[in-house]
């Protein structure tokens, strides 16, 4: 057995006093694609901010590609790319420069970034929008220099939250073709969202959290052996929410009262 | 400024291995800073024709860096030309004083959106960057801009000097320019920190807000008043040594240029030139070592997820001041709900706030100053209350003026998506908020103060003047482009608000010469306020009527 390319132990964390994460513990190996998901305000973006090196105070032990995020951030950071949830970029600049930017901070060298970013822009039917400044992007485009900017330097481990959010069809079925083919490749996906119908289809493993807790892991067909059904309904029953019917039936009744 | 400052940086770069920091990443992260400056400026002026991708022209810095040499030509004249070279100390430390002042007023008002920034934490932490480098690069980046300031406004000191004691003492003058804006960059960090240290995180942005005001107000109101009490005969002597000048930033600097100007190799020369030089340099060490690390977390700490509010369940009360003044100023439920809406709004969006409240509280400490300290016999003499009264009603229009932009002007769509057919009431319910929230208030301040100071005869001509100044507000939102309330940018404000200003002004110079006249003619004041006030009413309803077509939307 290989070692595993991230390695949670026994996490907890605090925001002042509340409790975000209470005690997770996980283990994933190269080559996966590992859906992550739960309610709002369950722990995901946390759990993520953990592993990429952004947040540094919790407890317990956490190690990506075998370096303690703690300890050796900047060693995971260089290893891994992340895609953020928010769309966070500066959009004053141009793709092109943005790229190029983020490629710097990365260590990479000027020609070889622009090599790749062009390619990739262009892959993504982006080419003439190379030199244009995103402020004028609609939140599709942002998305895909977003996506881009976190896969540029060719990370062994890629973070992404909600990756998918403001794109069109085909380009959801590109981003998710690149999963997949990123998995075969031997690198590791690690992917949150709220969108259950792709969660099923492209994860080769499942892990529901709700409260900051683990409540579910394995593989989709495994998560069926417990709960039947798809992992919408699966979902709704394991986080405590599957009484929408009734609660859809008095919000119309409210509206009418 | 940017090839010039990257010139800098490149030159630098054993310096930054040392400090820590990775000089690629440093410099690739300056360089995006200030592309992006130049585009953001830019992009306010150009918003129609903004096809010119390659074109970063950054006038608007330049303009200001203008004003400020503009500055620096009266201290320096005033503070350095004259006084004889035995008294030059205490004159040397006046013209730091205003250097320090001016680089923290910049450092908290327009640049505490550098330092606070936290887009940086998304984009650019994730990525293999440390902390060191992003500090620095964040200090790089804003020392930029504070040692343009810092030359900018002691440009005609360093001539002055230069002329009069020799080039020595001009570098030393100019050395000890840019190393109080380094002092002044952390001393700002240090206030920062202190203030994290003691709120917490989620108050932490609102707390710094009512500083940055209170703070702008505090710095602009002794720049008035110190060089007013301060006695003209004094500076012009000699100065007797003092120990409490150890403890006065301005006075290290003036040291340090004074000991080359006499020239005089004493102790405490030594010392205040080793306190000019030492002291910035611990700063940025300490800033480096120990603040960086520190604030980068407390930073971070600021954007992350907050947990959404609870309150108790149920509407609230319905007994709040705003709810019984829409209730009593309002007759029309769009009316009532632009009136809730903008009082709202206008207390809680930061931007909206940290624009318009250091203009009221300048306006104030201005007109006090002013009538305390002189402007020699103006400032005691007949017109200078009806300036005070008028120079109010200006203050208060920024606020007006401001009033249309939001950072969550996208968020005007459902200007557009609900059924109002006659805009012109929202229009008026704002302006009723901003009159009942700003105006009446600010205005009273000012009156009372008035009337303490010059009589309650004055009452008629407070009266006049406020009707005035309202007509004023109105027929300046009148006569240009009509907006609802947060529905654009704060870019777009700005572009058109210097001729507007002027046009402003020279009107409000002919009312309130006219209403100077007034007061020569026994009761004349009193005869011209129903005019006033018909005028406002006429022109108020005709405001409300304002149709969809004279309505500008994005």
């Amino acid at each position: 057995m290989n070692n595993p390319v991230i390695q949670i132990q026994n996490l907890h964390k605090y925001y002042s006093t509340t409790h975000i994460l209470k005690g997770i513990n996980l283990s994933v190996q190269a080559g996966q694609v590992v859906g992550y998901i739960g309610p709002n305000g369950a722990g995901k973006s946390t759990t993520l901010k953990i592993l990429i090196g952004l947040l540094t105070d919790y407890a317990g032990e956490v190690s990506v590609l075998g370096y303690d995020v703690k300890t050796d951030p900047i060693a995971v950071k260089s290893r891994i790319g992340y895609v953020p949830e928010n769309a966070a970029l500066y959009d004053t600049l141009t793709p092109m420069e943005y790229l190029q930017f983020i490629g710097q901070l990365y260590g990479m060298d000027e020609t070889t970034i622009e090599r790749r970013a062009f390619d990739l822009l262009g892959l993504f039917e982006l080419s003439g929008h190379v030199n244009a400044r995103m402020t004028t992007f609609s939140k599709g485009m942002r998305q895909k220099v977003l996506l881009i900017s976190g896969l540029i330097h060719n990370p062994e481990i890629i973070f992404l939250d909600e990756p998918l959010s403001g794109l069109d069809a085909n380009t959801v079925v590109l981003v998710k073709a690149i999963i997949r083919q990123l998995a075969d490749a031997g690198k590791t996906v690690f992917y949150s969202s709220h969108i259950m119908d792709v969660v099923e289809k492209i994860s080769d493993r499942i892990i529901i959290i709700d409260k900051g807790q683990i409540i579910a892991d394995g593989t989709f067909a495994e998560l069926q052996q417990q709960h039947s059904g798809s992992l919408e309904q699966l979902f709704g029953q394991l986080t405590g929410s599957d009484d929408q019917q009734n609660t859809a039936t008095e919000f119309i009744n409210t509206l009418t009262k | 400024m940017k090839p010039i400052v990257l010139w800098f940086v490149v030159r630098l770069n054993p310096l930054w291995r040392v400090l820590g920091s990775d000089p690629v990443a440093l410099r690739a992260i300056v360089d995006v800073k200030l592309t992006m400056d130049n585009r953001r400026s830019y992009a306010s002026l150009g918003r129609y024709g903004q096809s010119k991708a390659g074109e970063d022209k950054n006038n608007q810095f330049l303009i200001v860096l203008g004003i400020y040499t503009f500055f620096g030509l009266f201290t320096g004249l005033s503070m350095l030309a004259i006084p004889p070279k035995e008294a030059l100390f205490i004159p040397l430390t006046i013209t730091f004083g205003y250097l320090m002042v001016f680089c923290a007023m910049t450092l908290l008002s327009d640049f505490s959106s550098l330092i606070l920034d936290s887009a940086d934490n998304q984009i650019i932490l994730p990525r293999p960057v440390n902390g060191r480098t992003l500090l620095l690069a964040r200090i790089v980046h804003i020392a930029g801009y504070l040692f343009s300031i810092a030359i900018a406004l002691s440009l005609v000191g360093i001539i002055v000097v230069t002329f009069r004691f020799g080039p020595l003492a001009g570098i030393m003058f100019l050395i000890m320019s840019l190393l109080s804006s380094i002092l002044m960059v952390f001393l700002t960090n240090v206030f920062y920190l202190l203030l994290m240290q003691f709120t917490s995180e989620e108050r932490l942005r609102e707390v710094i807000n009512y500083f940055q005001i209170v703070m702008a107000i505090v710095f602009y109101g002794s720049y008035q008043l110190v060089p007013r009490l301060m006695d003209r005969d004094t500076m012009l002597q000699a100065v007797e040594w003092k120990s409490w000048f150890y403890f006065v930033p301005p006075m290290w600097m003036a040291g340090a240029v004074d000991m080359v100007v006499q020239p005089a190799f004493d102790w405490p020369h030594a010392l205040l030139t080793v306190l000019a030089i030492g002291l910035p340099f611990a700063g940025l060490w300490v800033m480096n070592r120990v603040l960086g690390p520190v604030f980068n977390a407390r930073l971070a700490g600021l954007e992350q997820d907050s947990v959404p509010t609870t309150t108790q369940t149920g509407p609230e009360q319905a007994s709040s001041i705003m709810q019984r003044l829409s209730h009593l100023l309002t007759n029309n439920p769009l009316e009532r709900a632009a009136f809730g809406f903008v009082w709202r709004v206008t207390a809680r969006d930061r931007k909206f706030k940290l624009k318009t409240y250091p203009q009221l509280g300048f306006g104030l400490a201005y007109i006090i100053a002013m009538s305390v300290g002189g402007f020699g016999a103006f400032g005691k003499s007949g017109g200078f209350y009806l300036f005070a009264l008028y120079y109010t009603g200006l203050f208060v229009m920024t606020a007006q003026y401001q009033l249309s932009a939001s950072d969550d002007f996208k968020a005007s769509w459902v200007y557009g998506s609900t059924p109002i057919s006659r805009p012109g009431e929202i229009l008026s319910g704002a302006m009723k908020a901003l009159i009942a929230k700003f105006m009446v208030p600010f205005y009273a301040l000012v009156a009372i103060y008035i009337a303490w100071r010059f009589g309650l005869d004055k009452i008629d001509d407070i009266v006049l003047a406020f009707t005035n100044s309202l007509i004023m507000s109105l027929a300046s939102a009148m006569a240009t482009e009509r907006r609802l309330p947060f529905s654009i940018a704060h870019d777009v404000v700005k572009r058109s608000n210097t001729a507007r200003g002027f046009v402003v002004l020279f009107v409000l110079g002919l009312i309130a010469g006219a209403h100077y006249g007034l007061t020569l003619i026994p009761y004349g004041v009193w005869v011209a306020v129903p005019f006033s006030i018909g005028t406002f009413w006429y022109l108020f309803s005709r405001y409300r009527q304002t149709s969809w077509a004279q309505i500008v939307l994005e």
